[in-house]
């Protein structure tokens, strides 16, 4: 049998120069994929529904005695005898973080999946990004990028990505403000207890966090029998399995057991915890965080 | 290698197994390479592996089976040979193949043509001459072909014959000037005969280029060269070959004329001897049954011996003076011997009563025993052939009696000197008493007899006595004069009887011991040469009746065997081959061995060409290259399977295969489908039969678990399905109005269904169906006869006709009645138990009016009664209607009606549905509304 997995990327781990480079040809390919998909959510895309301040007409609505004149409709005034105020959809700026692992880890990509997990979790980053400059949001890489607003934030998101020299594994999470939200695309493979301690302290802040976790199917489902070495491209580490069939079973439940623990401990934030399975379709992700965001916006309320 | 017949063809090779061990180092030392895999969630990995040892090493019988799996490759790549043949012989110019095909050769045979076979098939296209040493002299001897040669040695056989090796050793030397340098080939039986040196020197001295000398390894063959019948016992020589020294036991039969097994007896040779005797110690009677004698387990023609009547029955010769006629047959000097030798001897008596002829013609036939019965004095020429016969070995058996006592003595043809005259004792002149005998002495041949005492001898011949008297008295007096002497005359036996054959002397010829000692007498003789089968008939030859075949079984006559012609006994060859000659009336026994026979081993000729030996042996070389190759396939499929297991290939064949677990999942559960395959396809055929009859059952059970009106399918769907709301609407109607509560109508199609479970079926006949089959027909008979209704409604009240003929339903009807056997029908009468049984009807309409419900015809329909009802056991069988009742009845769910009635009369519809109760009712009840119309009329009679 072939060898089920590969790490996409031939490269040194930690060659940071080397990564960016490839990275830096790697973003405007995920560009157009992410633009693709975006377009795919974009049409269920309908704003925030709500007076407020931003760009979009909402309504007409009679004025009230006391609001500012500045927001009457004179053009709507003229044709009869009321006034009007032109009410904006609000479009208030929010701030979402988004996160993608670079860890070595990432740029595995077995038979079964068909894209590695990095490119997935690049795409639905970028997608995001497009997806939420769009309708007006900040964004912001954390250790990469302040918070911006852009009409064109998935391109210069992209370009930052492709000028950073270094990525740290774990940025950090200080810039990132109580009321905003962050995305983080990992496989989450490190122990439970070290995501959620590097996690922890938003959950403190009050910021909503949407942890998109990509899987390659054979980290899930183990695909693997006879004798086999294991190698960890973080760590380098080897382990030799002598008939890997027989530890499938245990390894399935310690990986559903991990992904349980995280998705309850999210779900008792509040948070949410989508699994994007690489060998399925990267939209189908989209609009579950879409969902997701959205959702929690409307339960959040007029914030 | 040398403990077991094992060669190699290729030996070197086997140098390869100095290399298991280093295969077993590098087995031992290099676990399988693992396939190398990144896998990122490594850490949780690792908290699983803390569990599981991996093997760093091949488990040791994985170990074991490599290495036996290499060592067996190695073996077979040796070509290793089991039981090796021996080397050809050299190759020359031809082969010439002399093969000993005599009796010795029989019992291997195969074996022999086996070796003889190889020798041909070594010498491929070689021109190969075959010559058998039994055969006839004129046998083709080739050169043939090989394939030739094949056939001719298949065709050949062993022939129950000596061999003749001078004849065909020379004519084969002769063929072998043709080949030149041929080998020479001689299989031999290893028996020598006459001639042999020469024969050898002359097929040797010519064109031989060398010599295969192949002779059995041992010689065990017993023959029987001789049989004679004793006085006590039947005696055989066995002779086996000088070679064979081992002490042995063999055991010998006897068979009779018929094949049966009479007598058995085991014959022991020494150490050293290559002759025994044994003896079948059985009563002389049985002995003279004796007509084969054979050695078991010998299967050759010399180890059967023929016996004819020379060697069995005494032929005992009656001579006596005495004219008795028949008419005093009591008196007849011979009656008692001939009474007494009957039944164990053949007697001879002469055609003259002119002593002169009579002996010679007795001593013809060369008689064991002639009996002079009351015979005088003897014409010189007949006296002379009887003194010849008697020292040449006859037992001549004399009787006194007037006669004798006036002869006066003879030296020469009486045991003892006589007294002249005779003793009388007892008589009315003397005062002595009739002497009894006494017992018999010791030394002579009736010493064990019981002596008859209550024989008393009034006269006697007496003996004079002599010095030697009291060894030849063989038989005395009470007061010691011999009653019977004799004496040995050269070869022979004289044997003297003091009184009278017949009962007047003595009372001895009347006693059971006269019968006795004249037995032993013929026991003690033998016949005196061989007659010929023919009796006196001389010249004439004797035709082959029963020969030996060369298995020593008695077989028909073969088409070589030639008539045996009388005189000196002649060889046996293939025209005169052993056996029985003659016919049913007497035979001659021509054995195989003579009596002088010795078996003597062949020596192996001297000779100067190169000379090689070999040995008698089926080719039993067994290539093994095949059956280890296919031991260590065997070896490297379980190896497969092991490490398939050892894989994990086994631990998840039952969960749905992944794409990923590729070519050694599919394996695996490949393998396990055919185990299943195999274990379904054994028990196919019973559960296929028990669903199919689960199924009827389940059928049945359905059918009878409720009462269900039935009605027929027509093919017709429209039918079919207004039949079915029909019945749908009677039986709502009937739960509605009645204690019945019926289950769905069933559909029954009448060329299949069981129609055993449906009280009533309902049978819209339609001309455009097709006509039902004559079993279905009969099947709606039987149903009709066992008690079920069939409701024919032919649904054509209003049905057209121009001519006023039948509808083609009617005509229909009519045809399927035919076929039927139908009770003779009415319109139900107006006393009908059928318009009461639930509601009062007076007529029975359906979805048309005013046609009559035809029912079988009440028996007393003549004869009205004046009762409410007319009773009639059972119900009527079949119903014929055209009211359309279906029709009528059918309703859909939510209980309106779905054709209209004709004329458009709601109350018909109710009265339809009242006659469908009726009907129902009439059909489960019977005729007991019938009874209850009486119950008002009883309770009144009863006075309540």
């Amino acid at each position: 049998m072939a060898r089920l997995g590969e790490a996409t990327a031939p490269v040194a781990p930690r060659n940071a120069i080397a990564r960016a480079r490839l990275r830096a040809s790697l973003v405007p390919d995920l560009l157009v994929e992410a633009r693709r998909i975006t377009n795919t959510v974009i049409a269920g895309w309908h704003g925030r529904r709500r007076r407020g301040v931003g760009e979009n007409f909402w309504q007409f609505r009679p004025y009230v005695e006391g609001e500012t004149m500045a927001r009457i409709d004179w053009r709507r005034s003229a044709r009869d005898d009321h006034i009007y105020v032109r009410d904006l959809e609000w479009e208030a700026a929010h701030t979402v973080w988004l996160w993608a692992d670079p860890s070595p880890s990432m740029l595995y990509k077995s038979q079964l999946g068909n894209v590695s997990k990095e490119s997935r979790a690049l795409v639905l980053i970028l997608a995001l990004a497009e997806l939420l400059s769009r309708s007006g949001e900040r964004i912001a890489w954390p250790g990469l990028t302040d918070p911006f607003s852009s009409r064109n934030g998935a391109e210069r998101l992209a370009a930052r990505l492709h000028h950073a020299e270094r990525f740290t594994a774990r940025p950090g999470l200080a810039p990132v403000s109580r009321y905003s939200d962050i995305v983080v695309a990992s496989d989450f493979l490190d122990p439970v207890e070290e995501t959620v301690a590097w996690l922890d302290p938003l959950a403190e802040r009050g910021v909503r966090a949407h942890l998109i976790e990509v899987a390659d199917p054979a980290e899930e489902t183990f695909p693997y029998s006879g004798r086999t070495e294991f190698l960890d491209p973080e760590t380098g580490v080897r382990l030799t399995a002598g008939r890997a069939e027989t530890l499938s079973q245990d390894y399935r439940r310690l990986y559903a057991a991990r992904r349980d623990e995280l998705a309850t401990w999210c779900g008792r934030l509040g948070w949410s915890y989508t699994v994007s399975r690489t060998d399925r379709l990267a939209s189908e992700t989209l609009v579950k965080v879409h969902m997701a965001m959205t959702v929690n916006a409307a339960q959040g309320g007029g914030r | 290698m040398s403990f077991l017949p094992l060669s190699f063809g290729f030996p070197a090779i086997l140098l390869g197994l100095a290399a298991l061990p280093v295969i077993w180092w590098l087995l031992r030392l290099t676990p399988p390479k693992p396939r190398s895999e990144i896998f990122p969630p490594l850490a949780i990995l690792a908290r699983v592996m803390r569990k599981e040892e991996t093997p760093r090493r091949s488990p040791w019988w994985l170990t074991l089976l490599r290495l036996v799996m290499a060592a067996l490759v190695i073996l077979a790549l040796a070509e290793p040979v089991l039981n090796p043949r021996e080397a050809a012989p050299a190759r020359g110019g031809g082969l010439a193949l002399v093969v000993d095909n005599g009796w010795a050769s029989a019992p291997d045979w195969e074996v022999r043509v086996a070796t003889a076979g190889r020798l041909i098939a070594d010498a491929a296209d070689k021109p190969v001459l075959l010559a058998f040493t039994a055969e006839k002299p004129n046998a083709e001897i080739g050169p043939f072909d090989a394939a030739e040669a094949q056939r001719r040695l298949a065709a050949a056989s062993p022939r129950p014959v000596p061999t003749d090796r001078p004849a065909v050793f020379a004519r084969v030397a002769q063929a072998l000037q043709a080949v030149p340098d041929a080998a020479v080939a001689v299989l031999s039986d290893g028996l020598a005969a006459d001639g042999d040196e020469d024969a050898f020197a002359t097929l040797l001295s010519g064109n031989a280029a060398s010599l295969l000398w192949i002779a059995p390894d041992d010689l065990s063959a017993i023959g029987i060269s001789d049989g004679r019948n004793l006085a006590d016992a039947f005696s055989f020589t066995a002779i086996r070959p000088q070679a064979d020294a081992a002490p042995r036991q063999a055991v010998a039969a006897a068979l009779d004329d018929r094949g049966r097994r009479i007598a058995e007896t085991t014959v022991a040779f020494g150490a050293g001897e290559s002759e025994a005797e044994g003896l079948f110690r059985v009563p002389f009677e049985l002995r003279n049954d004796f007509s084969v004698v054979v050695i078991d387990g010998e299967s050759h023609a010399a180890a059967t011996r023929l016996l004819d009547e020379n060697a069995r029955r005494r032929r005992v010769g009656l001579i006596s003076q005495a004219e008795a006629g028949a008419a005093q047959p009591l008196l007849s000097p011979l009656y008692y011997i001939r009474r007494a030798l009957e039944p164990f001897s053949d007697l001879i008596e002469p055609a003259s009563t002119d002593l002169a002829e009579a002996i010679p013609q007795i001593l013809e036939q060369r008689p064991a025993i002639v009996v002079l019965a009351d015979v005088g004095t003897l014409p010189a020429s007949a006296r002379e052939r009887l003194i010849d016969w008697l020292e040449g070995g006859g037992t001549l058996v004399r009787f006194a009696g007037p006669r004798l006592a006036a002869a006066g003595n003879d030296e020469e043809l009486l045991p003892v000197r006589l007294r002249i005259g005779e003793r009388a004792l007892g008589g009315a002149l003397s005062w002595t008493e009739p002497q009894p005998v006494t017992e018999f002495p010791p030394a002579g041949p009736f010493a064990d007899l019981a002596a008859p005492v209550e024989v008393t001898v009034s006269r006697q011949v007496l003996a004079e006595p002599t010095a030697d008297i009291v060894e030849r008295t063989w038989a005395a007096l009470a007061d010691g004069t011999p009653l019977v002497t004799g004496a040995s005359r050269g070869d022979g036996t004289l044997v003297l009887f003091h009184v009278s054959p017949e009962a007047t002397w003595s009372s001895l010829p009347i006693s059971g011991t006269f019968v006795e000692m004249l037995r032993r007498l013929v026991q003690l003789s033998s016949n005196q040469g061989r007659i010929d089968a023919n009796g006196g008939a001389t010249g004439a030859a004797l035709a082959p009746y029963r020969m030996i075949g060369a298995d020593g079984t008695l077989t028909a006559p073969g088409p070589d065997a030639r008539p045996l012609l009388p005189g000196a006994v002649p060889a046996v060859t293939l025209e005169n081959p052993p056996g029985f000659y003659g016919g049913e009336e007497g035979m001659v026994a021509h054995n195989l061995l003579a009596p002088d026979a010795v078996l003597a081993p062949l020596a192996q000729p001297q000779t100067a060409l190169p000379v090689a030996r070999a040995a008698y042996a089926f080719d039993e070389a067994v290539d093994l290259k095949g059956p280890l190759v296919a031991a260590a396939l065997a070896l490297m499929a379980l190896d497969t399977l092991a490490v398939l297991w050892m894989g994990g290939a086994f631990s998840r064949r039952l969960r749905p295969s992944r794409a990923a677990s590729g070519a050694a999942n599919g394996a695996a559960s490949g393998a396990a489908m055919l185990v299943l395959a195999g274990a379904i396809v054994v028990g196919l055929a019973d559960p296929l039969a028990a669903q199919e009859a689960e199924t009827a059952d389940e059928e049945a059970i359905a059918a009878i678990t409720r009462t269900r009106i039935a009605y027929v399918l027509t093919g017709d769907g429209a039918i079919d399905s207004l039949s079915r709301a029909g019945l749908q609407g009677l039986s709502r109607f009937l739960a509605d109005k009645t204690a019945l509560e019926p289950g769905e109508p069933a559909s029954i199609d009448i060329e299949s269904d069981e129609l055993a479970f449906y009280p009533l079926i309902y049978w819209p006949v339609d001309a455009e169906a097709a006509m039902p089959s004559e079993a279905a027909l009969a099947r709606v008979d039987a149903y009709m006869r066992e008690g079920g209704t069939v409701l024919f409604d032919t649904r054509d009240r209003y049905a057209p006709t121009l001519d006023g003929s039948a509808s083609p339903s009617t005509g229909r009807l009519r045809d399927m009645l035919a076929a039927m056997n139908v009770p003779p029908l009415e319109p139900v009468p107006a006393d009908h138990v059928l318009t009461k049984t639930f509601y009062i009807m007076p007529e029975f309409p359906g979805r048309y009016a005013g046609g009559p419900l035809w029912v079988e015809a009440s028996l007393d329909a003549a004869n009205p009664e004046n009762r409410p009802v007319r009773t009639g056991d059972g119900v009527t069988p079949i119903m014929i209607t055209a009211n359309d009742f279906a029709g009528a009845w059918a309703t859909d769910s939510s209980g309106s009606p779905l054709l209209p009635t004709v004329p458009a009369d709601p109350m018909q519809r109710v009265y339809a549905f009242r006659a469908g109760v009726n009907i129902m009712m009439y059909v489960l009840t019977g005729n007991y509304k019938s009874d209850q119309v009486h119950v008002p009329i009883l309770l009144e009679r009863l006075g309540q």
